[in-house]
């Protein structure tokens, strides 16, 4: 089977045009599968055409994988922009359009980025899914419920500690939340990846020391599975998917309908994953918003 | 009780199908409790909270897929597993062909020609668009959402009078219909008293009483809180009284508002007239004499009315426990607070019950502040400090600003209840806890560690500090009512038996020199 | 008894809209509750919001239902009869010798798109105006070539839509209320000018297209009288085409009502067999006739003042045009045109594909097409996705439709009519666009088909024409 890439991260891209790629088939989901890299040991990612691009992903021109004869431990190996997997399929990023993960700066309208961070809370409050960080009224089992509470009290705790600046206690409330929670992506990583996001946006007025993210970066590691720890690890560095960097763009820049619209494809990740992302970037503007203002004071 | 526990090595689910697998394995049969999880250190740590950790599951590594079962018997952890073993493979062919989705209110009521009501909690931008919808369609209504302005208010409520359906709303919290209770509500018993009822909280209050007492409810019509204004005039309450009126199941009426508008009030007191049936009145801080004119039962508080209807309804009254106030517990308090500990400060979810202790403590002090005082000089201007008796709204716009309503996140109520603890003028804090649908599943449970740190906080300065507790809900209501209480009692809490009671005892613990 | 006092004693049937768990919460005490999949109506747009309000008020949407219903009764009661074939020049409105028709809504030369001009430049060569492709360009720019949609001549046009004086057209008439419709005829095949495609080998299957099969089918018409589209189209329907990109059926049952008066004809034997061979080359062939059968029910349903159904929707590579039948005349709402997603043939890409391009959507406008995909289980693959997606479709578009057509239905779903009637305002409150089945083009010229799939209108369109309207009504 031939199978085009519709679009993909321009370092994997660059990857595959020189020929050193060479893996094998991680894990098989519909709309994913996951290559575990021979060079680098970091999981890469080709997707249906449903998905958006994220760091380490090929997006191709194909509904769904099952379809595909694929198993868990089939050899890849990239030849000339080519990548072969088993004899079964031959996916070719000739015209693959490159997609690159830049954040856009830090949204500069204060009184604007108020308006957004209410409406995003009220948007999440009702439309959001629920069980994850986002609780649900009635949890059907106790393992839920106790699980909720732990979210909500890590997630507090983390946001209470990086306000007042106490990082070394940060660092352990975020690990707290590394693995924690329901679904592949664990609610807690979710958050992590949504904070992440904003706190690595150019020009944000709130910062986290180096120390702090390259613990998580390697601690997060034995806390959680593969598939996420690569999604933490790369949001570490300001790496997240595309659909998280166009809705921080409709934040720095849209229209209120591009705000809603953004928000929703964002909503939709996962099961309840996208409202854990949601959630995290919240967290994160407000830590700014909070951190903005008494640098304003500063300033003055 | 038996656990049955499978680890599936290095195995990944996408997250969607994760989730719908753990709701379909917690609805099969005889399972008490289903996780199916990834085995990561934390979501371990979980099930050792919970009580569900074996050391197979101890020993589960973060790329292994943890299914454990919870069930009464092995026989039926067993079949219970098959069960979930069921839901992996069907996987594929469950999908798409869920239950038909609709977008939109015309489609569904088109589609489903049994509708006939429409329970709507949109942002509030678009909910007078589809209200008025559900309208057309003939599809009575229940508005949750707030933000709509006056004029579609008006609009809709006068559309829903033209063809004579049920306009509960906006901003209406409460109803409970054909014994079905919608939104926020109370578990109670059937019966035949009907409440129409401007204030959401007032109008859980008065029928958590009355089954106290009791008696049941035919209906709860909820009316939205600006029902009674001079705009409004009141067209969901008159509507509501006289399908009340013609209702055979329902005996005695009883209608609960903030203070209504005067012509408004005149309007429903006149219908009071026309009515076939005893109608009791609780207008917080409402006038006697204008009711009692008018031919209505007049009720000071909301324990009153609940009681006045339930009497009325034929009950006996010598032979109902009134839950009078406990006058030697009044004494004992009143001893343990020093001369400087005079304050009340009422943080309150219910806006009603904040409302109806702020009234009866005006009843004795003068100086009684709150976010929701109607006397402007009373009005807090620093909503972050309080002065001498001070009754909070927390579920009022003030405090919630974007956040969830606090009966669902409890962390603003913790913080100023730690807050107020500290304040040695403060000589009893008074707290409502909602159970019920719609509210959190253990509101108590979240406001346990604060009450201890702050009794401990207090214990360590050498003085007492009297928590006054007041748990809303029946018998019926999940989470379980005793339980609530009895967790507030060990953490050494005193209860009050209603909305009334907290006022009243609040009021009296703090009372000098009587 | 009062409604109210109605409902004080039924059992609970509630519609929920916004918070979820409500209808847990309801649900639990043993009483009925749906939850919608609601969207802030015109993506929360408030000038839609304002002109979707403004369009409920009571005496005017009174208005606009008695107008729409007007308008799907005439859909729905048309009943278009294929009457004959001539050439353009004989039968189109509005034809002259240097006029060239192209599909979708109005568009100049020099925004025209790869596969529209080399169709274009095709068919003034064809036509005899030019000696070659080169100078075709250079008539074509000269303006000595009127360019007008087929839209606005009675005339829908498949993919590029280019039909010149000397083509063949399909006569189709509405014999309930009188209109004629015209498409041209399938070029069978992939590498063909309506696909942008132009060298000899397209120009000299036109030429004996005028030649041999056109005069042939004219004439085996002339002695057949009518054909019943409609019933023809049911037909398909039931045998599983969705009689847009797949017309197995269609063109057997057409071909078949054709063949003995094709006998009938004086040509020779070698010609005749020339013709079926043309046929049985491509499920194609009745392609065309299902567009103009289409056309001819829906121009019957245009112009009826405050109605907000649809009835155009066309494509011309660059942009997506509607018309609603509210707005009389040629007065169309443009936004651009999308990508179509599907699969393609071996040795393409899918960079290699031009926008959405036809007036084909026309069945989609009709009913058929992708919104009676649930009819065609067999090309769900063709658009990559599976049986139940298919049904999906088909249930979804009665969200934004006002009827079912009694008279064309579908097995699949109990025999339920195809949806009828696109509302404007159905599509902008609920966010949900209409689904089109379409070919796709190469996206430069000369090369022509190269994959199949699936697309969608932009949003825009439909909101411009919303504003339009209620300005116009209200």
């Amino acid at each position: 089977m031939h199978i085009h890439a519709l679009s993909g991260d321009a370092e994997f891209l660059r990857i595959l045009a020189s020929s050193s790629f060479s893996g094998n088939i991680h894990s098989i989901f519909e709309r994913t599968i996951n290559l575990q890299c021979d060079q680098n040991d970091e999981l890469y990612t080709i997707a249906n055409d449903q998905l958006d691009n994220g760091p380490n992903t090929l997006v191709l021109d194909i509904k769904r994988f099952h379809e595909t004869g694929l198993e868990v431990g089939d050899r890849v190996l990239s030849q000339g922009q080519t990548l072969q997997i088993g004899n079964k399929i031959e996916i070719a990023a000739t015209q693959a359009k490159e997609w690159e993960c830049t954040l856009p700066p830090y949204p500069s309208n204060i009184e604007i980025l108020k308006v957004d961070i209410a409406f995003m809370k009220e948007y999440i409050a009702v439309h959001g899914k629920c069980g994850g960080m986002k609780r649900n009224s009635r949890p059907s089992t106790p393992f839920e419920a106790e699980m909720s509470n732990m979210l909500l009290q890590r997630s507090g705790l983390l946001r209470e500690a990086l306000a007042a600046g106490k990082s070394e206690e940060a660092v352990q409330y975020a690990l707290g939340l590394v693995g924690l929670g329901p679904g592949l992506t664990p609610s807690g990583d979710d958050f992590l990846v949504g904070l992440f996001s904003i706190v690595n946006m150019p020009g944000a007025p709130y910062y986290l020391p180096f120390h702090f993210l390259e613990e998580i970066a390697t601690e997060a590691k034995r806390l959680t599975n593969e598939i996420s720890y690569m999604m933490v690890k790369k949001a570490v560095c300001g790496q997240v998917r595309e659909s998280v960097v166009n809705l921080l763009q409709a934040l720095s820049k849209g229209t209120a309908s591009e705000l809603l619209g953004a928000l929703e494809k964002v909503l939709s990740i996962g099961s309840s994953s996208g409202t854990d992302m949601a959630l995290g970037l919240v967290c994160g503007l407000e830590l700014n918003r909070e951190a903005g203002g008494r640098a304003c004071l500063l300033k003055s | 009780m038996s656990i049955k526990v499978v680890i599936k090595e290095s195995t990944y689910f996408d997250s969607v199908s994760l989730m719908s697998l753990s709701t379909k394995a917690n609805q099969i049969e005889g399972v008490e409790q289903a996780v199916i999880a990834m085995g990561t250190e934390m979501n371990k740590e979980v099930l050792r909270n919970v009580g569900l950790i074996t050391p197979e599951l101890e020993a589960a590594k973060t790329s292994d897929l943890m299914i454990v079962v919870k069930a009464a018997t092995d026989e039926l952890c067993e079949s219970a597993y098959v069960g979930i073993e069921e839901l992996f493979t069907k996987k594929g062919d469950t999908k798409g062909k869920s239950e038909i989705k609709y977008a939109t209110i015309d489609s569904a009521a088109k589609s489903i020609p049994e509708a006939n009501l429409a329970v709507i909690s949109v942002n509030g931008a678009f909910a007078a668009r589809e209200a008025r919808k559900a309208l057309e369609n003939d599809l009575h209504v229940m508005l949750f959402s707030d933000n709509v302005s006056i004029e579609d208010e008006i609009a809709l409520k006068q559309f829903a009078h033209e063809k004579g359906l049920l306009m509960m709303g906006p901003d209406c919290g409460t109803a409970i219909i054909g014994n079905v209770a919608l939104c926020f509500g109370n578990a109670v018993r059937k019966g035949n008293i009907g409440i129409v009822g401007a204030s959401g909280t007032g109008s859980q209050e008065v029928s958590v009483r009355i089954h106290d007492f009791g008696g049941g409810i035919t209906q709860l019509i909820g009316t939205g809180g600006r029902d009674l204004s001079e705009q409004v005039g009141g067209i969901m309450m008159l509507d509501g009284m006289k399908a009340l009126d013609e209702d055979e199941a329902t005996k005695v009426i009883v209608l609960i508002s903030k203070p209504p508008a005067p012509s408004v009030e005149e309007k429903v007191l006149a219908q009071i007239k026309n009515c076939k049936k005893p109608v009791v009145v609780y207008f917080i801080g409402g006038e006697e004499t204008a009711v009692v004119a008018a031919g209505g039962h007049f009720a000071k508080t909301t324990k009153e009315a609940a009681l006045k209807a339930v009497v009325l309804a034929g009950a006996n009254e010598d032979e109902l426990n009134k839950r009078p106030l406990n006058w030697p517990l009044i004494e004992e308090v009143r001893a343990k607070l020093t001369p400087e500990q005079k304050y009340i400060r009422g943080l309150f979810c219910g806006g009603t019950l904040c409302d109806e202790a702020m009234y009866l403590a005006m009843d004795t002090y003068e100086d009684v502040y709150s976010n929701i005082q109607k006397k402007p000089e009373y009005k807090l201007k620093n909503l972050h400090e309080s002065i001498a008796h001070t009754f909070l709204d927390m579920g009022d716009d003030d405090f919630t600003n974007g956040k969830p309503h606090p009966m669902i996140d409890p962390s603003t109520r913790i913080a100023r209840f730690l807050q107020e603890a500290k304040d040695p003028s403060v000589g009893v804090i008074v707290m409502d806890f909602i159970l019920g649908f719609g509210s959190h599943e253990d509101p108590v449970g979240v406001m346990l560690p604060a009450i201890i740190e702050a009794k401990q906080l207090a214990e360590k300065e050498g003085r007492h500090l009297e928590i006054l507790g007041y748990v809303m809900g029946t018998d019926l209501d999940s989470p379980k009512f005793e339980d609530q209480v009895q967790k507030l009692m060990d953490a050494g809490v005193t209860i009050a038996s209603s909305s009334t009671n907290a006022g009243l005892l609040a009021r009296e613990f703090v009372a000098k020199g009587v | 008894m009062s409604k109210i006092n109605e409902l004080f004693t039924s059992k609970i049937h509630a519609i929920n809209v916004g918070i979820e768990f409500f209808k847990d919460d309801i649900k639990k005490q043993n009483a009925d509750a749906i939850h919608l999949e609601w969207k802030p109506p015109g993506g929360g747009k408030p000038e839609i919001i304002k002109a979707l309000d403004s369009l409920e008020n009571a005496t005017l949407e009174q208005k606009i239902e008695e107008a729409n219903k007007l308008a799907v009764q005439r859909i729905i009661n048309s009943q278009p009869v294929l009457i004959g074939y001539d050439q353009a020049i004989n039968v189109v409105p509005g034809m002259t010798k240097t006029t060239i028709l192209h599909s979708g809504p109005p568009i100049t030369w020099d925004r025209m798109c790869g596969a529209m001009r080399g169709a274009v430049t095709g068919a003034i060569v064809f036509e005899g105006l030019a000696k070659d492709i080169e100078e075709a360009e250079k008539v074509a720019a000269s303006g000595e070539i009127t360019f007008s949609p087929c839209h606005e001549h009675d005339c829908v046009g498949s993919m590029a839509g280019v039909t010149s004086a000397s083509m063949f057209m399909h006569v189709v008439k509405n014999k309930t209320y009188g209109n004629i419709a015209f498409t041209n005829l399938s070029e069978q095949m992939a590498k063909i000018l309506r696909m942008g495609a132009n060298d000899e080998s397209v120009i000299t299957r036109l030429n004996w297209m005028r030649d041999v099969l056109g005069p042939m089918l004219r004439d085996a018409m002339k002695i057949a009288g009518e054909i019943d589209l409609r019933l023809m189209l049911a037909q398909a329907l039931h045998m599983g085409d969705e009689c847009h990109n797949r017309n197995n059926a269609g063109t057997s049952l057409l071909i078949q009502a054709l063949t003995p008066y094709i006998l009938e004809t004086d040509f020779t034997k070698e010609q005749k067999r020339e013709v079926f061979d043309f046929v049985a080359s491509s499920d194609y062939f009745s392609g065309p006739t299902w567009m103009a059968m289409s056309k001819c029910a829906l121009d019957a349903a245009h112009g009826i003042e405050y109605s907000t159904v649809v009835t155009t929707m066309a494509r011309n590579g660059v942009d997506f045009g509607i018309r609603v039948s509210g707005m009389p005349g040629n007065t169309w709402f443009v936004g651009p045109a999308q990508k179509v997603v599907g699969p393609m043939f071996a040795g393409y890409k899918p960079e290699d594909s031009g926008l959405d391009i036809g007036d084909s959507a026309i069945t989609e406008t009709y009913g058929i097409g992708g919104f009676a995909m649930a009819a065609a289980p067999a090309i769900v693959a063709l658009v990559g996705g599976t049986v139940d997606e298919a049904i999906g479709y088909s249930t979804k578009m009665k969200e934004i439709t006002l009827a079912e057509n009694p008279n064309v239905t579908i097995p699949l779903l109990n025999f339920q009519g195809v949806p009828t009637g696109i509302d404007i305002r159905q599509v902008v409150q609920t966010g949900i666009l209409p689904i089109i089945n379409t070919a796709i083009a190469h996206k430069d010229a000369g090369i022509g088909m190269i994959g199949a799939g699936i697309t969608h209108p932009p949003m825009e369109a439909f909101e411009k024409a919303l504003l339009a309207l209620s300005e116009k009504i209200s």
